[in-house]
């Protein structure tokens, strides 16, 4: 059994306004394997949101292939896009992006409510597992209004992981902190990497961009290099920044 | 800088001619339709008369077992209340009548007054020639004397001053003309003949008094109500003292032009607070609309408080905008409103074949004016006021920062649920209310009168009592006017009666022999139509025969004494044994000595009157007109060719037999019958407007704030897909979402419009199975607008790629 997660082929994203033509990406072909931890960095408006998106199947591809698990996932039916999201992936977003009306605990079980292959005790036990994860447990029962950022932010990554992903994406997960609490998302990541999940994550932080294994950057819906970073190169650039 | 506030309100609406379009329609026709509204029933019911002191001048009215009616009051009973009731004073009295002018051109009928002498002093008026009565004018024996409206003064007598030099010939009798009111002068209704009232005391029978319509003026600083207590107590004690003829009859007063509103109270009730509600649900629709735009306006707003705009300029800024909306709205809804006041007066014209009341002028007044304003007010104030405090008061450092609503946004959603609760709940309720309205029309339109009315004319005609004072020149003029008018080759057939099926008749207490009653009350008699037709009208009106005999030559004479009863008449009275056969008589106990009457036949129900209720279901006895003959006739004539020869005819021949006889109220038998239930189409056609309109509006409404409130958790939605949310669980969820919202709006709208509906069901006389069925059906119309309204905006919104959704502003 192959070692690839990810596979494009490539992939072309244009998006139309009116009369004007917009390549938010062009020809991009890459893998990403299992147990990978990997950063996509680039200036604004390079498009490595948008191929955070068609990775994260929450849209699709103008042309190209996408490869899921060996699967072909570039022209299923919405339904099914919405099972692998469900299933396969896990999000984090800049802005947390957790229901205000839903309190912790609720907002961390909404994904494993549209599973149909689990019970009331077992989504509770799950819930539990990833706040514990995430160290947010006291909080379950508060709403996102009544935490801080770094907290709603944890609140996000368990809500990611609580299916048990095959990938975790995040969009500059540390864009709307600040520093010390950017550093326990990362820790957090960090870790869960560490208990082997596959992260994918976008940012304009070299410093987080540093914490992955691989890096890939983008520029003008291209990518201009894709590097593997050894532990070295990771120390010295620390040293460095 | 109102200036240029109310120069940027301008730009922002013109900058969306749609939305500015939309907006001002939905006012136009939510003030339009109330004002209208609100203005047709003060003017019908509610405007003070236009004399001095004519807000105090009341009418002095009987009630019977609690019912509040124009019922015309007992003579004794008046004379008693004139000396107890001390919240009164000037006490008159009066009795509509119908005279029979001999003029040039032939015998004229006319809506006449009889009149206790203070009359005119009871309005303020004096005749502008000649005087009012005299004390002695209302004495037995007098000279007899006539004062005439401005009306028939020029018409009659070409406004020449020397009138009062002359007389007229009134039901058959000389009549000197004493003086002229002025112009426009009808009091108390639509009269034109006054004449004076004459009642000898002495001669004064409790068991069969004369009875008279009271007028009085309240004394300063008193109350109806307080009047009315006073009126209880002093009938509660004549009820004590006579038992026998006043179990159960009260009196109370009205203002003249609410005589008789307290029998249509819950069509009055339901029609003004449909009104309200369509005002509230233009008003939510707009203030919705203007709160949307304004909380779009979020970060504008946030910029101008960053640069230091105090609230309240922020507000008054907001509320240009409503204003104008509002007074555009305004105004072209008041416009529509005038024309619609204006083919108003037409149209009810058409209800009457008398005509209107002096004070049903319809148009624009100083109510309705007055009304406009605070109305208008009033919405520029929902719609705009509250929508902008709102809006100005949300965390507009979160907006800054990083472009959310903040707490507002859950605000505003808790506000977006309430506006489509009371949506849904005003829809309910106007749609439940007006469709028992419209219902009840249909089923009075369509309902069997038990006649044929096909191609047949009616007319009236009146005997004057002068000259027809016994039943013999009675019955003779019957006959001989039957004969006449069978030999004309342009009537097919001629039926007299004193009622036709479908028309008004007068209601009598029966006795039905063998049966017991209470001898303390007159009130435990039974009542029915009281109706006297020529042999052979009912067959050939096509009213059909269930058993026995119609009347034949067999019943003609005087001393005979024989009648038919309605098939309901039987079924009550004779449920088991049959009526034929059985004796009743009319329960005049003064009379005792009153003959009974053997019943021959039994014919179908016929209704007399209103279709509604129990007027509906009211039995029926009919006499011969050649046993018991009346002063009042109707013809119908059934033709064989051109109705205007038929006419001819009919006038022809009532000259031939006397000069004196005047034909009226002369139309088609169908026409006749249509004018009884014009009101109630009329006001069915109304509320089936308002309900247009409330389920445009409704449906506008609950679409507009159920696409706000999707809109507004776009974000959310995307969220939810990108956490694996397909689209039919979010299609799901938010339709779950508007069936509890459904259901918080929707009960209680079928409670409050039940209640309205069961209400005018039962004035009405509309099935419970019909309401039932009307609750259904409307239930169904807002369940759908309410699925629609929430399936339509989220399918929208899941359109969007839920990575478009997650960034959606």
């Amino acid at each position: 059994m192959s070692d690839t997660l990810i596979k494009l082929e490539n992939i072309q994203k244009v998006f139309f306004t009116d009369e004007v033509e917009t390549h938010a990406l062009a020809d991009i072909t890459l893998t990403i394997n299992k147990g990978e931890y990997v950063s996509i960095s680039g200036p604004s408006g390079c498009g490595k949101s948008t191929l955070l998106s068609l990775l994260g199947l929450l849209d699709a591809s103008t042309e190209g292939l996408y490869q899921l698990a060996e699967h072909d996932v570039s022209n299923i039916s919405k339904k099914e896009r919405a099972r692998i999201r469900n299933m396969e992936i896990g999000f984090i977003f800049q802005s947390f992006n957790l229901i205000s009306d839903l309190d912790v605990e609720e907002n961390v079980e909404l994904p494993l409510t549209y599973r149909k292959d689990l019970s009331k005790d077992q989504r509770k036990a799950m819930v539990k597992e990833a706040l514990e994860k995430v160290n947010m447990s006291h909080r379950s029962k508060h709403f996102p209004s009544q935490l801080s950022g770094g907290q709603q932010q944890r609140i996000a990554v368990a809500r990611a992981i609580v299916g048990k992903p095959s990938i975790i994406l995040a969009d500059e997960p540390t864009g709307n902190l600040d520093s010390k609490n950017a550093e326990a998302v990362m820790e957090l990541l960090d870790l869960l990497h560490a208990e082997g999940a596959t992260i994918c994550m976008v940012t304009h932080d070299p410093r987080s961009a540093q914490r992955a294994s691989r890096n890939i950057d983008i520029l003008d819906g291209q990518v201009i290099s894709d590097n593997s970073l050894t532990k070295e190169n990771k120390s010295s650039d620390t040293v460095a920044a | 800088m109102i200036w240029q506030d109310f120069k940027y309100a301008i730009r922002l609406l013109s900058k969306k001619p749609g939305f500015t379009a939309l907006t001002t329609l939905v006012m136009a026709t939510g003030i339009g339709l109330s004002v209208y509204m609100f203005s047709f029933f003060h003017t019908i019911l509610f405007k003070d008369l236009n004399f001095q002191d004519g807000a105090s001048l009341v009418m002095v009215s009987g009630s019977i077992n609690g019912k509040e009616d124009a019922y015309r009051i007992n003579a004794l009973d008046y004379a008693e209340i004139k000396s107890s009731v001390k919240g009164l004073k000037e006490y008159g009295g009066y009795n509509n009548a119908n005279v029979v002018v001999s003029a040039t051109e032939g015998a004229i009928r006319f809506p006449a007054i009889m009149a206790q002498a203070n009359i005119f002093q009871l309005t303020r008026t004096k005749p502008i020639l000649g005087r009012e009565f005299r004390a002695e004018d209302e004495k037995a024996g007098s000279e007899k004397v006539v004062v005439i409206g401005y009306e028939l003064w020029q018409n009659q007598f070409s406004g020449e001053n020397d009138v009062l030099k002359q007389n007229m010939r009134i039901n058959g009798e000389k009549h000197n003309v004493v003086g002229v009111m002025p112009q426009g002068y009808l009091f108390p209704r639509n009269a034109q003949i006054w004449l004076p009232l004459q009642i000898d005391p002495k001669q004064l029978v409790r068991e069969n008094s004369t009875t008279l319509h009271g007028l009085a003026h309240l004394e300063d600083g008193v109350t109806m109500a307080e009047v009315n207590r006073e009126l209880s107590v002093v009938m509660k004690r004549i009820e004590n003292q006579h038992p026998q003829t006043n179990t159960g009859i009260s009196a109370h007063v009205t203002s003249i032009p609410g005589v008789g509103g307290a029998d249509g109270a819950p069509v009055i009730y339901t029609m003004h607070t449909v009104a309200l509600l369509i005002l509230l649900l233009a008003s939510i629709n707009v203030g919705n609309l203007l709160l949307s735009r304004a909380l779009e306006r979020g970060k504008e707003t946030a910029i101008r408080v960053a640069l230091g705009a105090p609230r309240s300029r922020l507000i008054s800024q907001m509320l240009w905008e409503s204003t104008i909306i509002c007074t555009l709205g305004g105004m072209i809804g008041f416009l529509v409103m005038a024309w619609g006041l204006e083919i108003t007066e037409p149209i009810v014209a058409t209800f009457f074949a008398d005509p209107l009341a002096f004070w049903w002028d319809f148009g624009i007044d100083t109510y309705t004016v007055t009304l406009f304003l605070t109305i208008l007010i009033s919405t520029i104030f929902v719609t705009g006021f509250l929508p902008a405090w709102r809006s100005t008061g949300g965390d507009f450092n979160a907006v800054l920062r990083d472009g959310t609503r903040g707490a507002q946004g859950k605000k505003a959603g808790r506000l977006n649920r309430f506006l489509v609760i009371s949506e849904i709940f005003i829809s309910m309720t106007v749609l439940i209310s007006s469709a028992v309205m419209v219902q009840s029309a249909y089923e009075q339109t369509n309902s069997d009168m038990g006649a044929d009315t096909e191609n047949s004319l009616v007319a009236s005609v009146l005997l004057p009592a002068a000259n027809y004072d016994t039943d013999a020149k009675k019955a003779h003029f019957a006959k001989t006017l039957q004969s006449r008018l069978e030999n004309s080759a342009s009537i097919e057939a001629v039926m007299l009666a004193t009622s036709l099926p479908g028309h008004y008749s007068s209601i009598s207490k029966v006795i039905i022999e063998g049966k017991e009653y209470s001898k303390d009350s007159n009130n435990s008699y039974p009542s029915a139509n009281d109706i006297a037709t020529m042999p052979g009208s009912l067959a050939k009106l096509g009213v059909e025969l269930r058993q026995g005999r119609y009347f034949n030559n067999s019943d003609d004479g005087l001393a005979k004494a024989t009648a038919l009863v309605s098939e309901s008449f039987a079924k009550r009275h004779f449920p088991e044994q049959g009526a034929l056969g059985k004796r009743f008589r009319l329960a005049k106990t003064a009379q005792d000595n009153i003959e009974w009457v053997t019943i021959v036949g039994i014919v179908e129900h016929t209704i007399q009157g209103n279709r509604d209720g129990d007027a509906a279901s009211m039995p029926a006895i009919y006499r011969p007109l050649t046993q018991a003959p009346r002063n009042q006739l109707t013809i119908a004539m059934q033709l064989s060719s051109k109705g205007s020869l038929a006419v001819q005819h009919l006038r022809k021949t009532l000259q031939g037999i006397d000069s004196e006889l005047a034909s009226y109220r002369i139309e088609t038998y169908q026409a006749s019958n249509d004018r009884i239930t014009a009101p109630v189409v009329f006001i069915s056609s109304l509320t089936a407007i308002f309900a247009i309109a409330g389920v445009v509006l409704a449906a506008s409404g609950i679409y507009g704030v159920m696409a706000n409130m999707i809109s507004q958790r776009t974000q959310e939605i995307g969220i939810k897909r990108a956490l694996g949310a397909d689209e039919q669980r979010i299609s799901r969820e938010f339709v779950f979402a508007g069936v509890k919202l459904l259901l918080w709006g929707g009960i209680p709208g079928i409670l409050a419009g039940g209640f309205m509906g069961f209400a005018m069901a039962q004035m009405f006389g509309t099935s419970y199975s019909s309401l039932v069925l009307i609750v259904i059906i409307m239930v169904s119309i807002v369940v759908a607008t309410v699925l629609v309204a929430t399936y339509l905006p989220t399918k929208n919104a899941l359109r969007l790629e839920p990575s478009q959704a997650l960034h959606y502003e």
